[in-house]
């Protein structure tokens, strides 16, 4: 392998320069003792050989050392210039850290969210989540993972024998017995889940088909790494190891691999056979039988060169013909659709939560930002080649070649472009992990925020922007006319460098991109804002609630604690903080439940995706949570009252339409039930969140003549409506009262705002992230324009002074130079808000109540720009007005 | 053609081809190398014997030669260069190159 000889041999010399010099001095020296003793003559043979130390540096030259020498040269000239100048190097460093940092810090995100595969999975590239798209009332399809028992049993035919997995994720489930133990998320998952995935035990073994029987379910659970090394020690003897889950023990009987998690975003660590799920306080059984339970999600492996289209139709029709043959949907046809998407849930097919779109938002800000720092870099750069001229001319004449001096240039932009990026490593390191923390708290970030990928990618955005910002002004500064750069002093020469048609352009590309993100910025500010202003039909900021939680073996029987709760709501009705307080089976807009009743002739199963909700409630709830009773009157909730009901306005349009709702009669789960009669009607509230596309039909009933007795229909939660400003004592009150009630359990006081809090949540983060993004580009934008017209001014000294002594006043001058800049930034402005125009759809799904081609926004950002712009004008204008002409004509 | 002071009197290339000519038929150190350079071409082809060194380096970084140090007959320590497989087949490439070129030259002249 002789190139591999020719390779040892540049890496000897580089790695051992010294015994390279030695050893071809003494080699020099024997030819020339030899070629004296043959010569007879050491003048001779000195002539004969010719410049030595000529030919010792042609040969040096010839090494990895020239190539080292040169660049060593580049880089200390780099340094050179760039210590000279530190406030020119720290808004470049400072800049293009800014923009490559939150570039970094969105990738970090984007990257788990979007690009990486769970890991521990084998060939994760085809494995399928299986999506069912629903047709809703609204007409848009609503695709979604979440199916039933029912849909798993009737698909499951489309794959394989085994071939397809359902599991379900309980999350922050207390491990042990008590509720206070640590939180974990654990998987409920059909014994071929691991197989699907291509998973192996590490230690012991995992589940089979056999225990994995519905009714039979076996308790016995696999568990991840770490929970194995926190809560077993790490012991590779698993007999006889348990883990206990409330009420439930399971034998541990295998540790997953450290690498596997499970494969969502959040990390589970407890696997246990889906037929052994314990039922939700919601749940009855057989949850195998009932179609409405969407709490699961299959998973499939694609079979070799299977056909997904054909396999999804396969399915589609599966899927169609159960629910043709269910009795409970009485013949009806579904429109439902099977799609098949990447183990990757957030690239769908459906829509993913909503701080993925706001991630990759983001991301697309993070590149404007970081556009605008490079363009501001790049006019920096240029301003200084421009001032550079003069000593570029001189080194073109003293015959540098182009190519060596564009690479002396280059380098010193991408030794710039490489401190910046240090500094964009560690703000990618801080941003990142707040970024995180901030879009999404509830996901452990195993990883740490700077993977190698985040540092690869930083690095390549660094030297595509240091080359970039290099490789312009270096052409253009190696393109000079030689002799009017070297006459300076001449105004001929001046005149060249006073107007850049690129430098404009510049400036106007930062101002239209500073718009576009200012426009966004304004938007999310506004929906939040909006948001905030939803009148959901409840007194949100006068309403706490309280709650008790047991341990599953400490718990006291319900109605004991509907007594306490009932016992307590007298008490505080007497505070003085306390306007009312009521009882129901749940507080408003924290769940819903639903039952199949009949109506005239008809029965609930008609009103699909309009199915009325309804909550168990005390006489007291209209006035507690601030409902307007519209009709009729309100019923009696003491036991043995008559058989009441009462309706929101909604669910009498869609029941009875025209027709008066009072008097009607509702009868729940039997057609031949006893009647309840509709007493009241009421207004209109939300039901499901802050923003609700239509109005829900809700009803309710007294919790002492509930339809059916259920545990937890017993109304164990309190509603309690304190006096204005009274929110904080009362908060005490409540909680006192229910620790004192209740010294075994773990009571909770929340108030409404908290819950809404959550929902505001992802207005609030665009807001808030637009906003800070939005104002740092308009920070560098104003840099860049700055930078531009001072420079600009500084280059028309002269003209400035022959203006001045021709007798232009300060007013002529500010409106000469603040006019140049403020038309560069007007044209930004336009083609800004033209950008703005084009790119709102892509945002118009975060925002609420406004367009996203709002005119109010634009005008308020294009003037925002326009002020700012003209302030950063001023200072250099103000400087042009006030030159000395004498001065500035005697400068050269 | 008289010798003349001159360091580029040979065509682009011909020395790397000397070297190469010269230690196909074995192993020599520098000194050696001119002094072969020179009896072949009759003292023809002159060239300051410094310019040895950076071909020498050059085709050593190609990896056409290799160099090992060790004792000459008299019993100083030289560097002994030797030509490697891939110096060989591009000691046969300049040739055939050489060959086509000194040709062209012949027919131009009118001697072919």
């Amino acid at each position: 392998m002789s190139w591999l000889d020719g390779l040892r041999h540049r890496v000897r010399t580089v790695l051992d320069p010294g015994s390279y010099e030695r050893e071809l001095e003494e080699e020099m020296r024997l030819h020339e003792e030899l070629d004296a003793a043959q010569q007879r003559d050491p003048y001779r043979a000195r002539r004969r050989f010719g410049n030595r130390t000529y030919y010792k540096e042609e040969t040096r030259r010839m090494t990895w050392l020239g190539s080292l020498d040169v660049l060593r040269q580049d880089l200390s000239y780099a340094w050179r210039s760039i210590s000279r100048t530190p406030t020119f190097t720290l808004t470049v460093v400072l800049t293009l850290a800014l923009g490559i940092g939150l570039n970094a810090a969105t990738f970090t995100i984007l990257d788990k969210i979007y690009l990486r595969p769970p890991s521990g999975v084998r060939d994760p590239s085809s494995v399928r989540r299986v999506w069912i798209e629903r047709p809703s009332a609204s007409g848009k399809a609503f695709t979604s993972i979440a199916m039933s028992y029912p849909y798993y049993r009737a698909i499951a035919t489309m794959a394989e024998p085994g071939g397809l997995a359902l599991v379900t994720i309980h999350t922050d489930v207390a491990l042990g017995r008590r509720r206070s133990g640590p939180k974990v998320n654990v998987a409920y998952a059909t014994w071929n889940y691991f197989p699907v995935l291509g998973v192996h035990a590490a230690y012991g073994r995992l589940y089979g088909a056999s225990e994995d029987r519905i009714r039979n379910g076996a308790p016995v659970a696999v568990i991840s790494d770490r929970l194995w090394r926190e809560q077993l020690g790490a012991d590779s003897a698993l007999s006889s190891k348990t883990i206990q889950i409330g009420p439930n023990v399971y034998d541990v009987i295998g540790v997953l691999p450290p690498e596997f998690t499970g494969i969502e975003l959040r990390q589970s660590d407890v696997w246990i056979p889906l037929a052994s799920q314990p039922l939700e306080s919601w749940m009855r059984e057989p949850w195998w039988e009932i179609a409405g339970y969407h709490i699961y999600f299959a998973v499939q492996r694609l079979p070799r060169g299977a056909n997904e289209r054909a396999l999804e139709q396969r399915a589609t029709q599966l899927l169609r013909q159960n629910h043709r043959d269910d009795p409970a949907r009485m013949g009806r046809d579904t429109l439902e659709t099977v799609q098949l998407g990447s183990i990757i849930e957030a690239r769908g097919p459906g829509e993913g939560r909503q701080e993925y779109t706001i991630s990759t938002r983001l991301a697309g800000v993070a590149a404007i930002v970081l556009m605008i720092a490079c363009a501001n870099v790049l006019n920096l750069l240029l301003a200084r080649a421009v001032r550079r001229r003069r000593e570029i001319a001189v080194r073109l004449a003293l015959g540098i070649s182009r190519w060596r001096l564009m690479r002396l240039l280059t380098t010193e932009t991408l030794v710039l472009a490489l401190l910046a990026g240090v500094a964009a490593v560690l703000a990618a390191w801080w941003g990142g992990g707040f970024l995180r923390s901030l879009l999404m708290p509830d996901i452990e970030w195993r990883e740490p925020a700077l993977h190698w990928r985040v540092i690869v990618f930083t690095a390549v955005v660094a030297v595509g922007c240091g080359l970039l910002a290099g490789i312009v002004p270096a052409v253009q500064a190696t393109r000079p006319q030689l002799t009017s750069a070297l006459n300076e002093g001449s105004p001929a020469g001046r005149g060249l460098t006073h107007r850049s048609y690129l430098r404009g352009a510049l400036v106007v590309t930062q101002a239209a991109l500073s718009v576009m993100l200012l426009v966004g910025a304004a938007l999310f500010v506004r929906s939040l804002h909006n948001v905030r202003g939803v009148d959901t039909g409840y007194d949100v900021d006068r309403l706490l609630f309280g709650m008790v939680d047991f341990d599953a073996d400490a718990e006291p029987p319900v109605a004991t604690v509907a007594a306490d709760m009932s016992a307590i709501a007298e008490r505080l009705r007497a505070r003085p903080g306390v306007e009312d307080v009521a009882r129901a089976t749940m507080a408003p807009m924290w769940g819903f439940s639903v039952t199949k009743f009949y109506f005239d002739n008809d029965s609930s199963t008609s009103l699909v995706g309009k199915m009325p909700t309804f909550t168990g409630i005390t006489s007291s709830f209209f006035t507690t949570v601030g409902m307007r009773l519209l009709r009729g009157s309100v019923f009696d909730d003491r036991p043995g009252a008559p058989a009441h009901v009462m309706v929101n306005e909604e669910m009498a349009r869609l029941l009875w339409g025209e027709r008066d709702a009072i008097g009607q009669c509702i009868r729940f789960e039997k057609r031949d039930n006893p009647c309840y009669i509709v007493v009241g009607v009421v207004e209109t509230t939300h039901n499901f969140g802050v923003v609700e596309k239509n109005p829900n039909p809700q009803f309710f009933v007294p919790l002492g003549n509930m339809p059916r007795k259920r545990a937890w229909d017993q109304g164990t939660t309190l509603i309690v409506r304190t006096r204005a400003d009274a929110a904080p004592s009362a908060t005490t009150d409540l909680m006192a009262e229910l620790r004192r009630a209740f010294p075994a359990g773990y009571p909770s006081v929340r108030a409404m705002t908290k819950n809404l809090e959550r929902e505001y949540r992802p207005w609030r983060l665009g807001a808030t992230l637009f906003t800070a993004f939005g104002a740092l580009a308009l920070i560098v934008a104003i840099v860049g324009i700055y930078s531009t017209v001072s420079y600009g001014v500084s280059q028309r000294m002269h003209e400035f002074g022959v203006r001045v002594a021709l007798g232009a006043r300060v007013h002529d001058m500010l409106t000469l130079v603040m006019g140049e800049g403020l038309r560069m930034v007007a044209l930004g402005v336009v083609l800004g808000i033209a950008l703005a125009l084009a790119a709102g759809r892509l945002i118009s799904k975060l925002l609420y109540a406004i367009g996203p081609s709002d005119p109010g926004v634009m005008l308020l950002v294009s003037a925002i720009l326009l002020i700012v712009a003209a302030v950063a004008t001023l200072l250099p204008a103000w400087r042009a007005a006030r030159v000395d002409p004498v001065t500035a004509l005697r400068a050269d | 053609m008289t010798p003349r002071d001159s360091k580029s009197d040979l065509i682009p290339g011909t020395l790397d081809m000397l070297v190469l000519r010269t230690l196909s038929l074995g192993a020599l150190h520098g000194y050696a190398i001119a002094q072969h350079i020179e009896r072949l071409s009759n003292d023809v082809l002159r060239v300051e014997q410094g310019s040895l060194y950076p071909a020498l380096e050059r085709l050593q970084r190609d990896g056409m030669i290799t160099s090992k140090w060790g004792k000459s007959p008299t019993g100083r320590k030289a560097r002994y260069y030797t030509i490697t497989a891939s110096g060989r087949k591009r000691l046969g490439e300049e040739i055939s190159d050489f060959d086509r070129l000194a040709l062209a030259i012949d027919k131009v002249l009118g001697r072919a």
